[in-house]
């Protein structure tokens, strides 16, 4: 693993620590550094402490650690609040002309700059945090130069003078420091590369993916932490012809969503467990009137209102049994950041090639950090869109019955029916959530019924047949010990392989994207000396799944701190839980 | 196509399961007969309907549609329109439907004044599950639910309409049927979000609310001289709850709808194969 660099800013809600992190991230993206971000809201004890932190190497990390190396702290909360992490190597950048005194352990350097006299100096004490990035660059060896990049893609649409203003409030913090401090000793130098890195998170992706799959109608109600999907596409679908329409409510935004894929788009709604409560009440009719559309579930810890920045992937279940009655849905959940691009897109394709709802389920910690990529990442020439059965003008003759109506529930051999679209003519049909026949109409006849119900399992086993249902394997496939795992913990794990090797445990991972219909993993689980599942639930939502299909018992680790899995966390948990019994057959 | 279809041809071979005289055949007469009247045809037609025996229409008309879950019709619509602003967007729903579980999207409907059409089948009470309070019904009217009546004020959905800034509201009789058909045509061909309370008697269920009533009580705006286009006007007739009125009590000339607002004009049915071809540029915002 090459050398990483541990780095955050913490303070109020309210001291701008969104956007100081977020221009770090930049800079260091721009020097062609890898970064990987997370971030903190506030927490139980007292509201308000909100942190964004940076690991960034030159190689790709994926994954937070317990290690801090460099603090930019605005209260005396953040460096309480991140005591553990830090270590003899650690510097803590702080205020010490701010009214609270820094109690700092001995052991950690503590770096005092007039944060807010300095950025008076430049211009405005707004620009305090810009000088604390300054005075980072400075103890990290970092070109100042880069963060100037930073600094003009982020404030250059304010005016030349804020962005002067606050390259010179980075000047001042750097050199701050060069002159009161010698840190040589804490010994880091950040590397630079000639590389071209995008930087986003996972909500981004996802809308992103929408607009490249021919999504051109949204509508949602806004809920933390899938507004930011909403948010990126509004201003920019816009210019592929499509529109965002807030609802007022997520009854509603469903609902729209639907009568946008009716009318022929593709349509998508994205919200958090809480929002998919209410958008169950529909979806029995989405899936039932065999409606092609897009329900992205962003996780967050529940019930009810629960943690609501807070990460969690309890909503599985919900997402797999949901609503009352029985009809199939598709479940995929994308586990990194590019997959929330490419599921997205395949998402899209899977709703109309099988005329079903499909739920894209990503979490709370996919969509606020913040990753690095190469641009191929999210190739777009690769991009292919499968409409499905949807027929035109000339195909609707062979669907319509010998009284000339069109069978959009016609029973065919793969269960998939043809799509008509309003315009096409002789293509109007109705649809409902009542059980119908094939033209749509309203039957209570018992042959109808099973026709239907079974023709719509149908396409069920049709995907599974045509379809890859691909996982992703990680670590050494020779390995007694399988992990499985879904979400966001794949890169955690992919990390936690590193500290594994050092401790001679050889481990196979496979992370599934596919929740439902989902690939058997019984060979794979067979194989396995011991096979443990790691997730963010309390009680085990995907491991419950993997025990049904393969018949056997896995050992568990689950997290529901409201925190992700860190990388040598992880690694040590592996290690603990592989010792232990394995559970009786 | 459109030139000589008739309106029939928005009729599906269901028979309606109504019970006989109710007032929702004379409603969805006049609805069929508009929809060709203005020039529509069932292929470039939606319907979308919810649930209670209003929500049936979409069975008994030819069309696209949907007939979706309870209170949400207003929203598919929406949705349909958005997608597809070369489509005629009718929407139908009962008092129970659109201001009771659906009052909330009623408001919002409003409001966004999307050009679609929405017909409201108003009987006063619940019907489908034989005879319950609604959210029309007089206070004093007892149903199985509401011994002694309901005891509370029933909804004025025209003064709901227009406290939410409608830009169209009226309200029709199902049984007389050439005014009817008049309004539900203006209510089509007007520039947002068309809105039409149709008094449509429930001839099992209430017996207060009846035919005759109606008949004997109901006052037609268009032989009062009204214009419609006076806002204070509208406004005294929509508020007058000691007369039931017909015709149309408020229209907005100057009503914008939702898609020239927002300039949603484009058929979004209609993507490329791939990725558009200026997609990348969409990556490198993220540099």
């Amino acid at each position: 693993m090459a050398e990483d660099l541990n780095w955050a800013v913490g303070g109020e809600a309210g001291d701008g620590i969104d956007s100081t992190g977020k221009i770090f991230a930049q800079a260091l993206s721009r020097a062609g550094r890898h970064v990987f971000t997370s971030k903190d809201f506030a927490s139980r004890i007292r509201g308000g402490y909100t942190a964004y932190k940076i690991r960034t190497s030159v190689e790709q990390v994926q994954s937070v650690v317990d290690r801090l190396d460099i603090l930019v702290a605005l209260t005396q909360r953040t460096i309480d609040e991140n005591l553990d992490e830090l270590h003899e190597g650690s510097a803590v950048i702080y205020d010490g002309e701010r009214s609270w005194e820094a109690e700092i352990p001995d052991e950690i350097t503590a770096v005092d700059v007039p944060l807010k006299s300095l950025a008076e100096d430049a211009g405005g004490a707004i620009m305090r945090n810009i000088v604390a990035l300054g005075a980072a660059c400075k103890i990290t060896g970092f070109d100042v130069e880069y963060l100037d990049e930073a600094l003009e893609k982020r404030f250059g649409g304010k005016g030349s003078k804020i962005v002067e203003n606050n390259k010179e409030a980075a000047r001042l913090g750097q050199e701050y420091v060069e002159e009161n401090y010698d840190l040589d000793h804490l010994g880091y130098n950040v590397d630079v590369t000639d590389n071209d890195y995008v930087l986003l998170n996972g909500n981004e992706a996802i809308g992103m993916g929408a607009i490249a799959a021919g999504c051109r109608f949204y509508a949602g109600y806004p809920i933390t932490p899938a507004t930011s999907i909403m948010e990126y596409l509004t201003g920019r679908i816009e210019d592929y012809g499509g529109h965002v329409v807030q609802a007022e409510d997520e009854l509603s935004a469903i609902n729209m969503a639907l009568g946008g894929a009716r009318a022929g788009a593709r349509a998508m709604t994205a919200t958090s467990g809480a929002g998919i409560d209410l958008m169950t009440e529909t979806f029995g009719l989405v899936a039932t009137s065999e409606t092609p559309l897009v329900i992205c579930d962003v996780q967050r810890s529940g019930p009810s209102t629960g943690m609501p920045t807070k990460q969690e992937q309890g909503d599985l279940n919900m997402a797999l049994y949901g609503g009352h009655g029985e009809v199939p849905r598709f479940v995929v959940a994308p586990t990194s950041i590019t997959e929330c691009f490419w599921k997205t897109v395949e998402a899209f394709n899977l709703a109309e090639k099988y005329n079903t709802p499909v739920f894209l389920v990503s979490d709370l910690a996919m969509s606020v950090t913040e990753q690095t990529f190469p641009p191929e990442a999210f190739d777009m020439d690769a991009v292919e869109i499968d409409r499905g059965k949807l027929v035109g003008d000339d195909e609707v003759d062979e669907w319509l019955d010998e009284q000339g109506r069109f069978r959009a529930h016609a029973d065919t051999d793969d269960g998939v029916s043809p799509r008509a679209i309003p315009g096409t003519i002789d293509g109007a049909h109705m649809s409902t959530g009542l059980e119908h026949d094939e033209l749509g109409r309203r039957t209570e006849e018992q042959d109808e019924r099973v026709q239907q119900v079974d023709k719509r399992y149908r396409k069920v086993e049709t995907a599974q047949e045509q379809e890859e249902w691909e996982c992703r394997e990680f670590g050494d496939e020779d390995a007694d010990n399988l992990i499985l795992t879904w979400g966001s913990n794949e890169g955690a794990l992919v990390e936690a392989l590193g500290y594994l090797e050092d401790e001679d445990v050889d481990v196979r991972v496979i992370s599934v994207p596919y929740i439902f219909p989902r690939p058997d993993l019984t060979d794979e689980i067979e194989a396995a000396e011991q096979t443990i599942v790691v997730e963010c639930n309390a009680t085990g939502q995907f491991a419950d799944l993997i025990e049904h299909d393969a018949l056997t018992r896995v050992k568990r680790i689950n997290k529901y701190t409201g925190v992700r899995f860190k990388a040598d966390e992880l690694a040590e948990q592996i290690t603990d839980k592989l010792s232990e019994e394995v559970p009786a057959q | 196509m459109s030139s000589d279809v008739r309106f029939t041809d928005f009729k599906s071979d269901k028979q309606p399961t109504w019970c006989p005289g109710c007032g929702d055949f004379g409603t969805m007469n006049g609805m069929m007969k508009a929809l060709a009247e203005t020039g529509n045809d069932p292929d470039n037609t939606f319907v979308v309907a919810g649930i209670g025996c209003s929500g049936k229409i979409g069975t008994y008309m030819h069309s696209y549609a949907l007939h979706g879950v309870h209170g949400r019709a207003l929203p598919v619509g929406t949705g349909v329109k958005m997608a597809r602003p070369d489509i005629e967007v009718m929407v139908s729903g009962g008092d129970g439907d659109g201001y009771s579980i659906g009052a909330g999207h009623f408001v919002h409907a409003v409001r966004r004044n999307v050009d679609m059409s929405y017909v409201v089948m108003d009987n006063r009470i619940y019907g489908l599950t034989k005879g319950q309070a609604s959210p029309t019904s007089r206070s004093d009217f007892e149903t199985s639910t509401t011994p002694e009546g309901p005891k509370q004020p029933p909804v004025n959905p025209l003064a709901l309409a227009l406290a939410s800034g409608a830009s169209f509201i009226a309200q029709s009789f199902a049984s007389d049927a050439l005014r009817h058909q008049e309004i539900i045509e203006q209510a089509i061909e007007h520039d947002g979000f068309g809105f039409v309370n149709v008094f449509s008697p429930c001839v099992t269920f209430n017996d207060v609310d009846t035919y005759d009533y109606f008949r004997e009580s109901l006052v037609d705006l268009k032989e009062e001289g009204h214009d419609p286009n006076d806002y204070e006007d509208a406004k005294k007739v929509i508020l007058d709850s000691d007369k039931e009125y017909q015709g149309v009590m408020y229209q907005d000339e100057n009503s914008v709808p939702y898609h020239e607002q927002h300039g949603v004009t484009e058929d979004m049915s209609d993507i490329p194969e791939g990725a558009p071809d200026d997609a990348m540029d969409l990556v490198r915002e993220f540099y």
